[in-house]
């Protein structure tokens, strides 16, 4: 299975500029924070859905639905717990730490479905490339897109290591969860130990091409924010301030929550 | 500090970052079935590495950790909280290098190993203030953005971090530091000296990181438990609704003294030290970029 969120698709979103893409996402995050009161959190999570369905990325939801229901019923628990109120609901909860739970837990999934959307519509090149574009330091960015592009090639490497294992009649799939983990441990080590050993390998590899060798840097990929960037842009601007307008002027907060 | 900007001058270091990113990502990631509190952290075995690396990598094992932090979250749980993540795994893997040889009096044996009992010592001292201190910066983030409360996260992460660098770190340094060293992988080994910040005053850097991280993870408990409002704890916080401002605001004296104490420490003595090791020539020094 591939570990990585990304959809080869051609949609509008998939076009448009890393960077965009980048400040869309942190416009979704911002614009999730607006409203504490989960009535508007819902607004704004939908908002976020219909980018998800524009780009074609919402089936990835399949694979991160556990996660956003438990952060939900954890966060909503949690604040249940730790917040508190003036209107007494039920035992020692109260009803406006009930609604700042519900609407963390709105908040938090609609910044992972942004993430998600964000990652379902951008190559890890693409990443690197946007980071070292808004300024990132190249090298950082190197590292950043290599270690993703190597994550797989461990998995998959000790994957094989305990299948071979698997083969040779070692049980690893009975007992406690920590016993597993125990046994699974001494057969990454040598994924690890070789991992660490190309580095040197690697390094008179990248350097044989020269990495590093002038101070700046040509691309094969070429981006460029064009009329489609900017529109997109100019919605989140105008999504944005209708939302910090609503909130001034009072709505979408919870009266009479404390923490 | 100066090490951790110097360091990507030198390509094997940044082939080691993104090396030890790679590999507490792909650790990291399977276990996101093992909940603890789900959604926001895990059984995380994994943990040990950042110690590991930190110690065997010096700045490329902070970084690494930090990165690999972030990739784990790209897969499925990118989000604002992701920074505080960074940030709170960067110490995780930045605190073991930096404060590893001011446990040494001078020309004690400051290589970084487990191989005496005053070592192994060290390295339990090291990884329960690195976890704290990770804690404090992850759960002091969340719940200024007011997102996970601190008392919930904050002693799930450090008593997670802690156990795992303390049950596992000792076997993967015993592994893992002979060969690194074999293979002249050790940041000591690495970088040279004048690109490595000297120690100013290593003891008080040493006392002021405990204060800080210590400090900042109990006051951080006591707010976010109410204990502030019984008593002396209440100096200088606002009381009932603005208790999430004595979270944010409350804790950052102690995330000041925790940067300011890492200051005071160095690292150059321990390249210092590796080169006297290596004999009159030193370490072998692999080309520099740059």
């Amino acid at each position: 299975m591939d570990p990585f969120l990304y959809l080869d698709r051609g949609t509008i979103v998939h076009r448009l500029d890393p960077r965009t893409k980048m400040i869309l996402l942190l416009g979704a995050f911002v614009l999730a924070f607006v409203f504490p009161s989960p009535a508007y959190g819902v607004v704004v999570l939908a908002l976020v859905l219909l980018a998800g369905w524009l780009a074609r990325a919402l089936s990835n939801l399949r694979r991160i639905w556990f996660v956003l229901l438990m952060i939900a019923i954890v966060t909503t628990v949690l604040w249940s717990i730790f917040g508190s109120g003036r209107t007494p609901l039920f035992w020692f909860v109260k009803e406006e730490a009930l609604l700042y739970g519900l609407g963390v837990a709105c908040k938090l999934d609609t910044m992972i479905i942004a993430g998600m959307i964000f990652l379902s519509t951008t190559r890890n090149e693409e990443i690197a490339n946007g980071l070292v574009r808004v300024g990132v330091p190249y090298r950082f960015a190197f590292a950043v897109s290599t270690a993703i592009r190597l994550v797989p090639t461990i998995l998959a490497t000790g994957a094989t290591i305990s299948q071979a294992q698997r083969s040779r009649g070692l049980d690893l799939d009975s007992g406690s969860i920590l016993q597993r983990v125990r046994k699974r441990l001494p057969l990454l080590v040598p994924v690890f130990v070789s991992t660490i050993r190309s580095t040197n390998v690697f390094s008179m590899a990248l350097e044989s091409k020269g990495f590093g060798a002038g101070e700046r840097r040509t691309y094969f990929m070429q981006f460029s924010m064009g009329r489609r960037d900017a529109f997109a842009l100019a919605v989140l601007a105008l999504v944005l301030a209708a939302a910090f307008a609503l909130r001034i002027m009072g709505h979408g907060g919870i009266e009479g929550f404390s923490r | 500090m100066r090490e951790i900007f110097t360091m990507w001058r030198h390509t094997q270091m940044v082939v080691l970052t993104a090396l030890s990113a790679a590999i507490y990502a792909a650790t990291l990631i399977p276990t996101q079935f093992l909940p603890i509190i789900p959604g926001f952290t895990n059984v995380r075995p994994a943990n040990v590495f950042p110690f590991v690396f930190g110690l065997l990598f010096g700045p490329a094992g902070a970084w690494g950790a930090a990165i690999g932090n972030l990739i784990n979250d790209f897969f499925g749980t990118l989000g604002p909280g992701s920074i505080g993540g960074f940030i709170g795994n960067f110490f995780l893997g930045y605190i073991p290098y930096k404060i590893w040889s001011s446990f040494f009096r001078r020309g004690e044996d400051i290589e970084p190993n487990v191989a005496t009992r005053k070592k192994l010592l060290v390295f339990g001292a090291i990884v329960v203030l690195a976890s704290i201190v990770c804690a404090d910066w992850i759960a002091w983030f969340n719940d200024a953005l007011g997102l996970v409360p601190f008392a919930a996260l904050g002693s799930i992460i450090a008593v997670n971090n802690a156990l795992a660098g303390l049950i596992l770190g000792p076997i993967f340094m015993v592994l893992l530091y002979p060969r690194v060293k074999r293979w002249g992988l050790l940041w000591t080994e690495i970088m040279p000296a004048d690109e490595v910040s000297a120690p100013r005053l290593p003891r008080l850097g040493n006392v002021l990181l405990w204060i800080g991280g210590v400090g900042g993870f109990v006051v951080g408990l006591a707010i976010g438990l109410g204990v502030y409002d019984q008593g002396f704890a209440a100096a200088g916080f606002a009381s009932g609704g603005a208790q999430g401002i004595g979270i944010g605001a409350g804790l950052v004296p102690f995330l000041i003294l925790i940067v300011v104490g890492s200051l005071l420490l160095g690292g150059r003595e321990q390249v210092e030290a590796a080169g006297e090791e290596g004999g009159e020539l030193g370490p072998v020094r692999p080309s520099r970029v740059r």
